[in-house]
């Protein structure tokens, strides 16, 4: 019996041993790499250039920022401190003690001035342009007529101020570039700073091991990362280029532990029945639109574009093309945001005797052709459809249907992307009447400043974003307003207003907001995304088993 | 023959400046342009129409033609907007892989498309035959991407044999230059037989209607009279006349070579110059998409004419003076 016994114990210590072995040899998660499937990655890797998402990953892993945001979208100090002065017009940063980028060297405000002057350079080819345009001395410095940046104002080594033409709380979403080194980055030419694209160096948690133009960018840790408390435990990422068709298999062969696969109910289904895989469902940060001409005759009168919308049944083409994943778009600001009223918003749903309502209310009757018509004037319509995805033909079908039945002779127009933008927003003024109605989706930034978007008339040029051609002399009050105030309870009221007159008078319909998806791998820990908050901005909780 | 060669050559240069002329043309012609990727509200349109002018996209068309013609003489084939480099550094990660998948899956296809287009027209209306003809029907019409899908579910899903995507694994350390390129010839296996496919059945249609109709010549019947084996007569007498119809197909394939398998590339994720000019077309990139289209219409130029001269060689009846 004793001797049974003592069998047992010695059995269960060598076990014991064993285990503790084997965990000994998984215990660092310094020689794990987290495997990251993309889409396309263009090598726009220097923090100003990067202008697709899979870019800014890389960009915003390789370096640090000046400012960061919490999960509920609200921006908060990252490498410095900051204050507002002078009226609500100047930051000042102080920096936090020894920050270093990946050679060794100290970030200074000297960097930091050296980045968003870059911005602002004569030579600056990149899409950011916008970021630095509203500091004092933009124009002066930007044609060449100044060698310096009045609004950016080096203190000290570690204190840099920024002064604004004009006050706005929007202002902080200047500071979302990361920092980037002036011994390495300085340049004579643009060239030489194009040169560096593909050679990204910053102070981040990151440093570039490798990048391979359409199939891979290997990242390793950066080991010597300033700030230990936030220094990544995985050893790198690998990031590879993989096609849509074969996403899939991947993750069931272990090929990768996260992507962001298209969002349709199918995918979610596929995801949620793979072992090893749990998909993260979040509310994406943006809506896809319908945007009416409404200079045309036929859909200047809001009733009109009210009975379109009644007409069209969103809830069953959401149904139809997301599924779960997208619900039906109420107001031109992200559901998730602080701005998005709760109450006092039509949804528009499906009713056919109300769009008949309110067309016969317009003045449109059905003529002996079946098609309404007023003064002379047929409803008859054009949509420009593009083809790169499925969502605007299938909404255009629907709609084509009923919106048949109820008297409107509509004419869906196929082609791609660019096209559609090139008819609308990017058309010469001349050509802005060639077209009623477009589809598209935008994504959106955390602030919900709507100025230069689809509803801001000012934006109603060629190449502007309000291709509707709407003006309402409250909106572009409440717009101006909005972007002043820096107290958030009257910002919030704004944008509440702002909103529910956007939702009745409809110069552009907000058809959906989506969600996202996210394939994650069992085997990772502490991936926490959300509407705000990218996988990238939180990589130092993140550990694989 | 070499004043032929000479004239053929000069000839190319009107011929090329044509194409030149109505490939900037259709690209001009083309709805929308680079500036419509730039979505983003906050940029206002007077600095995308600076952006624009640094792109030099504000030239009007004749100008900037004659720009182009001018830089790409000089062998600057100008900047891609969408990447923000020199069109040269775009493009030239992406022949090496372009060109290999091109080439294997040509060796794949002749060597399997020749040799079984001979024994199906030697062994006309056998079962052998027979099959080899309903395999290149099928080689033909199966469409490429189901083919590869169905490939990479069973090859790659289910056995585990090949890889799912990729020229590489960026994780894996070769050893040496040979390990390392058997590991890239284990990703291009079955892009190189998706590809191969088509143009397998396409060598084998060639060389069995060719052979049949040389078969039934009077001077293959005079070798046989001759006592000569089957094999002589076949591989030697019939088999040299029979080449030309496929060298004429060997011709137009050269171009094809290097203008990338669009389909196949995607599918499997190979970096290649058929997934780049897609992505180019899309963007509106006009530096790389005329880079590419120039190309391509140079190399159709030059294998016609190495094509007319391998006819010569094949076959001594054909002269150039």
């Amino acid at each position: 019996m004793l001797k049974k016994a003592k069998r047992i114990v010695a059995l269960s210590l060598t076990l014991l041993m064993l285990l503790v072995v084997l965990s000994g040899c998984q215990g660092g998660q310094g020689d794990k790499i987290l495997l990251f499937g993309t889409t396309g990655i263009d090598g726009n890797f220097a923090s100003i250039m990067a202008s697709n998402v899979y870019d800014s990953y890389v960009a915003t892993l390789i370096f640090d920022f000046l400012i960061d945001n919490d999960a509920e979208g609200m921006y908060y100090g990252d490498i410095a401190s900051y204050e507002l002065s002078n009226g609500n017009r100047t930051y000042t940063f102080t920096l936090k003690d020894g920050i270093k980028f990946s050679d060794g060297q100290p970030l200074t405000s000297a960097d930091v001035a050296f980045t968003y002057k870059t911005i602002g350079h004569p030579d600056y080819n990149g899409p950011r342009a916008y970021a630095v345009a509203g500091l004092v001395g933009y124009a002066d410095y930007n044609s060449g007529a100044s060698s310096d940046f009045a609004g950016i104002k080096v203190i000290d080594e570690k204190t840099i101020a920024f002064t604004f033409e004009e006050a706005s709380p929007a202002n902080i979403e200047t500071f979302l570039y990361g920092i980037m080194p002036e011994h390495y980055y300085g340049f004579n030419t643009w060239s030489e700073f194009l040169a560096l694209n593909e050679k990204p160096m910053g102070s981040g948690k990151f440093i570039l091991e490798e990048y391979r133009p359409m199939e891979f960018v290997r990242l390793a840790a950066n080991t010597d990362y300033w700030d230990r408390s936030k220094r990544v435990k995985i050893g790198g990422i690998l990031m590879s280029e993989v096609p849509e068709e074969s996403l899939l298999d991947a993750f069931a062969t272990g090929a990768l532990h996260v992507a962001q696969p298209q969002s349709n109910q199918d995918n979610v289904n596929a995801y949620r029945d793979m072992d090893g895989v749990t998909p993260q469902i979040i509310l994406g940060n943006g809506y896809t639109f319908l945007c009416f001409n409404t200079l045309q005759p036929t859909l200047n009168d809001a009733r009109v574009r009210q009975a379109l919308m009644y007409g069209v049944d969103r809830v069953a083409f959401i149904e139809a093309v997301y599924g779960d994943m997208a619900t039906v778009g109420l107001a031109p600001i992200s559901p998730a945001s602080w701005a998005f009223p709760d109450s006092g918003i039509n949804d528009y749903a499906f009713d056919m005797d109300k769009a008949a309502a309110l067309f016969a209310e317009a003045g449109w009757v059905k003529g002996s052709d079946g098609i309404l018509e007023k003064d002379g004037v047929k409803m008859s319509i054009n949509w420009l459809v593009y083809t790169d995805v499925a969502w605007p033909g299938r909404l255009a079908e629907m709609a084509y249907d009923s919106w048949g039945q109820l008297g409107v002779d509509l004419k869906i127009e196929l082609m791609d992307f660019n096209t559609v933008a090139a008819r609308t927003m990017d058309a010469p003024m001349d050509e802005k009447m060639n077209f009623d109605l477009y589809t598209m989706g935008f994504s959106l930034s955390i602030d919900p400043d709507p100025t230069g978007a689809l509803f801001d008339y000012d934006a109603y040029t060629e190449g502007g974003f309000n291709a509707s051609g709407y003006y309402n002399a409250r909106s572009q009050e409440l717009i101006t307003l909005g972007k002043q105030e820096f107290d958030q309870g009257r910002r919030t009221e704004i944008y509440h207003e702002w909103a529910r007159l956007m939702n009745e008078e409809l110069p552009t319909v907000i058809v959906a907001y989506r969600n996202e998806i996210w394939a994650v791998s069992d085997n990772v820990k502490g991936m926490n995304i959300s509407t705000y908050q990218t996988w990238v901005q939180n990589i130092h909780e993140i550990t694989i088993d | 023959m070499r004043a032929y060669i000479i004239r053929r050559i000069l000839q190319i240069i009107p011929v090329f400046l044509g194409i030149l002329i109505i490939l900037f043309m259709i690209i001009e012609l083309s709805p929308g342009g680079p500036m419509g990727n730039y979505i983003d509200p906050k940029m206002r349109p007077e600095m995308k129409e600076a952006l624009a002018e640094k792109f030099g996209l504000n030239d009007p068309p004749v100008t900037r033609f004659f720009k182009w013609i001018g830089a790409t003489l000089q062998g600057d084939l100008g900047q891609s907007i969408k990447f923000l480099k020199p069109v040269t550094e775009v493009l030239r990660p992406m022949i090496g892989p372009s060109l290999a998948l091109s080439s294997l899956s040509l060796l794949l296809a002749m060597l399997v498309g020749i040799p079984a287009g001979i024994v199906s027209a030697t062994k006309q209306y056998t079962l052998a035959d027979n099959s080899l003809t309903v395999f290149s029907l099928i080689g033909i019409s199966m469409p490429s991407f189901f083919f590869a899908l169905l490939l990479l579910k069973f090859f790659s899903v289910d056995l585990g044999l090949f890889p799912l995507f990729g020229l590489r694994n960026p994780l894996y350390n070769a050893p040496n230059i040979f390990a390392q390129m058997g590991h890239m010839l284990w990703h291009l296996a079955l892009p190189t037989v998706v590809l191969g496919l088509g143009s397998t059945a396409t060598f084998m249609r060639y060389t069995r209607s060719s052979m049949l109709e040389v078969i039934r010549s009077d001077y293959i019947r005079t070798a046989r009279a001759k006592g000569l084996a089957e094999k002589v007569v076949i591989y030697r007498h019939a088999f040299r006349n029979a080449v030309i119809p496929i060298i004429t197909l060997l011709g137009f394939w050269i171009p094809a070579l290097l203008s990338g398998a669009v389909i196949t590339e995607s599918i499997f994720g190979l970096p290649g110059l058929g997934k780049i000019s897609v992505e180019a077309v899309m963007y509106r990139d006009y530096p790389i998409i005329l880079a590419i289209n120039a190309m391509l219409a140079m190399l159709t130029l030059l294998s016609t004419i190495i094509a007319d001269i391998l006819y010569a060689a094949a076959d001594p009846r054909i002269k150039y003076n």
